[in-house]
This record gives structure tokens, sequence and C-alpha cells, in this order.
């Protein structure tokens, strides 16, 4: 096995400009996902049967095709769906996020179930009404026990980002592709391109550790 | 005041309480006793509505709790409740407890809401938990800032489910303290227990319940000595 990262020394700004790219995409789909996650999750228990029954569709349906799928399908379909063609990485955001949102929805409502009944019986005993005894007692607590899980899918959006490429948006994977591309060798580039990805998920395992000890200091 | 009138109330087509009629009077505490599953428990649930009846009639202060215009969180802000399982929320330190409903629900400044939490905590004898966190205290200790916490709400009445019934022995005492203190400074309490003796010293009336019927509603010592129905005097020969 010969490998030659000298060659790639001058590309490697290059690539690592992807991060920003990756990032960007990333953080942007993890918050659309995880907003619209919790709305889902509050029709998954709501009392209207008709808002969980949509909640429950949606979840379907996006769990139930491929993710590159649903990028595509956006991507190429935005001319078609809204009359012009959106750019690469807003196609990216939307599919991520709308992706995301499917599991996260599944996630947080886990969550909101596993917290004992007692704890909104004792709210509702004390006079508070719904929405803040779901905000300030329920939710927190939930969000306590479903955070390695919500962490996880935020990894697995990080690594899955990397099929943008599919569609031209020029990130770590498609930064790496092109210079191999140039160079007419595809292994050293995509090498470098594993270990950022590797690099990103252990910072973000990292933080997640973080706050978890954070969230512990009740126990 | 509050007045009960042909309380029904069925989970499915299980019957739990088959019209129960009683009243009880500001500042009186009630006992309320029966074998388990006699629907002692759904009984006070009803009063502030974790159970919706399925027919009869409440009236707390004259007002029909039951009555589909009622705002329910409002009657419960008046109504304290002391659960089996103490409930305190794990995320807030103790003194958080207890000023958490006031400030969200009451609308009292932090500050006074603070303040007044110390002074209940200080009465349960627990001051030097008000920072910590509820995981950090004994299962007595809990129900104590459980009673402050409901308390703090300055309700007219408190509801006890069992507050004793979770606890190790040695800490039922310190909880019975705590609510014989309050029996005297005149709060209206219904008290569901298995503690006869606490009954028999605390209580102004018992009211005995079996398979969702009122069997007897009498004063402690004439309930104790001489109960009027079998069945009561079947319970009371298992309990003592």
């Amino acid at each position: 096995m010969n490998l030659d990262f000298q060659q790639f020394i001058p590309s490697l700004p290059y690539i690592l400009k992807g991060i920003g790219v990756t990032l960007q995409i990333v953080s942007l789909a993890g918050i659309l996902g995880f907003v619209l996650g919790i709305v889902l999750s509050f029709f998954k228990i709501s009392r209207f049967k008709f808002l969980g029954w949509i909640a429950d569709a949606y979840t379907s349906v996006f769990r139930g095709t491929p993710l590159v799928l649903q990028l595509m399908l956006i991507y190429y379909g935005s001319p078609q769906l809204i009359g012009y063609k959106i750019d690469p990485s807003t196609a990216a955001v939307l599919s991520f996020g709308l992706n995301s949102a499917a599991y996260i929805s599944e996630i947080i409502r886990a969550g909101i179930l596993a917290v004992d009944k007692g704890q909104s019986e004792a709210a509702m005993a004390l006079g508070v009404p719904y929405r803040p005894a779901m905000m300030d007692i329920i939710l927190p607590q939930a969000m306590k026990n479903i955070l390695p899980a919500l962490m996880n899918e935020f990894i697995t959006l990080t690594k899955e980002s990397a099929i943008v490429t599919v569609i031209g948006v020029t990130d770590v994977m498609r930064r790496a592709y092109i210079v191999g591309g140039e160079k007419f060798s595809y292994f050293e580039p995509i090498l470098i391109a594993g270990l950022i990805y590797y690099i990103m998920v252990m910072i973000l395992t990292l933080l997640g550790k973080g706050i978890e000890r954070r969230m512990r200091r009740s126990d | 005041m509050i007045k009960v009138e042909n309380l029904h109330k069925s989970f499915g087509k299980l019957e739990v309480l088959k019209g129960i009629s009683t009243s009880i009077k500001d500042g009186e505490v009630v006992a309320i006793i029966g074998p388990s599953g006699s629907g002692k428990s759904t009984f006070l649930r009803c009063i502030n509505l974790l159970e919706a009846p399925t027919d009869g009639r409440i009236l707390i202060n004259g007002q029909d709790i039951t009555d589909k215009s009622t705002n329910i969180m409002k009657v419960r802000q008046n109504v304290g409740m002391v659960f089996q399982h103490f409930h305190l929320f794990p995320h807030k330190t103790v003194l958080q407890n207890l000023t958490y409903a006031p400030v969200k629900v009451n609308g009292i400044s932090k500050q006074e809401a603070e303040k007044i939490g110390l002074e209940l905590l200080e009465k349960v004898g627990l001051s030097a938990k008000a920072h910590e966190y509820p995981n950090r205290l004994s299962g007595g200790q809990k129900q104590r800032v459980a009673i402050a916490r409901a308390l703090a709400m300055q309700p007219d009445v408190m509801l006890f489910d069992e507050p004793t019934s979770a606890l190790d022995p040695e800490m039922v005492k310190e909880v019975l303290e705590v609510m014989k203190a309050l029996a005297h400074t005149g709060m209206t309490m219904a008290i569901v227990t298995h503690e006869m003796g606490f009954a028999r010293e605390v209580a102004d009336r018992v009211l005995f319940l079996d398979g969702g019927v009122l069997v007897e509603d009498a004063a402690p010592k004439e309930f104790f000595s001489n109960p009027a129905s079998d069945r009561a005097r079947d319970f009371l020969q298992k309990m003592l």
C-alpha cells in the first residue's frame, strides 16, 4: 500500500473549508428537526386523535423512505412543487430537518411518557395549567432522560449529511471527492474526510457528555 | 366547607364509588379509612378533580366544582394535596419546589414566595435543606417538604392520600407530628390513612368506606370503641 499524503497538503485548506458548510447544514437542520420534533411529539400525546394521526403518518413516511430519496425529491422536485429551483444547501437543510423531526418526535414522545404520572398530578394539584406544567415540570425531566438518544440523533445527522454530495453541495465529502478527481487518487482525500467526520462526532459526543453531567446535578 | 352529594365514579365498567354523600365543615379534620379497594383514594381525588366524577355534585364553599363552567385550576389552588409517593419535582431544589406554583400561578414575587417558603420549611423543621435537591432527602423529609409545598399555595383545604404509607416505620412519626400541628392551626383536612392511632387521636370524624359505599360516619371515639356495622368491626379487628 503506497499512500502519498504529501501531494494533498495544498488541497487541505480547500477540504477543511467544507467543515463550515457541513456544520451550517447540520446545525440548521438540527434546530429545525428539534423544534418540529417537539411539536410532533405534542401532537402524538394530544387528546385530539386527529393530531396524533397526522404526526404518526408523518413519522411513518419519513422513516419509511431513504433519506437520500427525500433529499432528491425536495431538490429536484422544487421546480414542480413551488415553481423555482431552491439551492442545494436549502434542500439539504429542509430534508435533513424534516427527516430528523420524525425520529426526534419519537424520542421526545417516549421521554415525556416515561416521566412519572405523579409529576403532572402534583402540578395539577397545585393549580398549574397544562402548558407551564409541561414546559417547567415534565419536559425538563424528559429531556434529561432522552439526552443520550438525542445526541445520537445529532451524531447520525452529522455523518449522514455527507449524502448532500449527490446534489452537489460542496461539503467535506464533496470536496474530498473533487480533490481526489483532480489528482486521480481518491483514497487519501477520503481518508482525510473520514478523519474530519470522526473528529466532529467526537466533539459532539464530548459536548453531550458535558450537558448530561450538568443536567444530572439534581441526582 | 365541602359538600359531597351522591358522588359516583366508574372506571369503565368498574364502579368504584356508589353514591357517597357527606360534608366536611371548615376546620374539621376527617379521617377516611377502609380496606384497600374501598374507594378511599378515589373519593379524595374527586375532591380536587384529579378524577372526574361520573355523577353527583361536589361543592366547595358553595361552588359546584363539577359544573362545566367552573375553572378547575382556580379550585385546585385552594385545595392542597399530599400524595403517598410525595411527587416532589426532582429537578428543582426544595425551596424551588415550594416557590414554583405560588410564583407561576398566584403571580406573587419570587422574594415574597421565598420568604413564605422559608417560613414553611422552618415549620416542618427543614430550613437547613432549602437548597438541597429532593433526592438527598429521606422519605419522611420528602413528605414534609411535600406538605410545605402544598401549604405554600395557602389553601383552605388539605387532602392527604395515605401520606405515611410509603415511609419506613421510623419516619412515620415525624410526618404525623407535622400533620397534627397543622390540624391544631384549624386547617380543614381530609386524610386517607391506615394509621388508626393517628385517626383516633387527631380526627374529628371518621368516614369508613367499604365497596364504594360510605358505611359509617362517626366520631373517632364511638367508631373505634363501638363500630355500628359488622364490616367496620371486621376491619378494625384486622387492623388493631
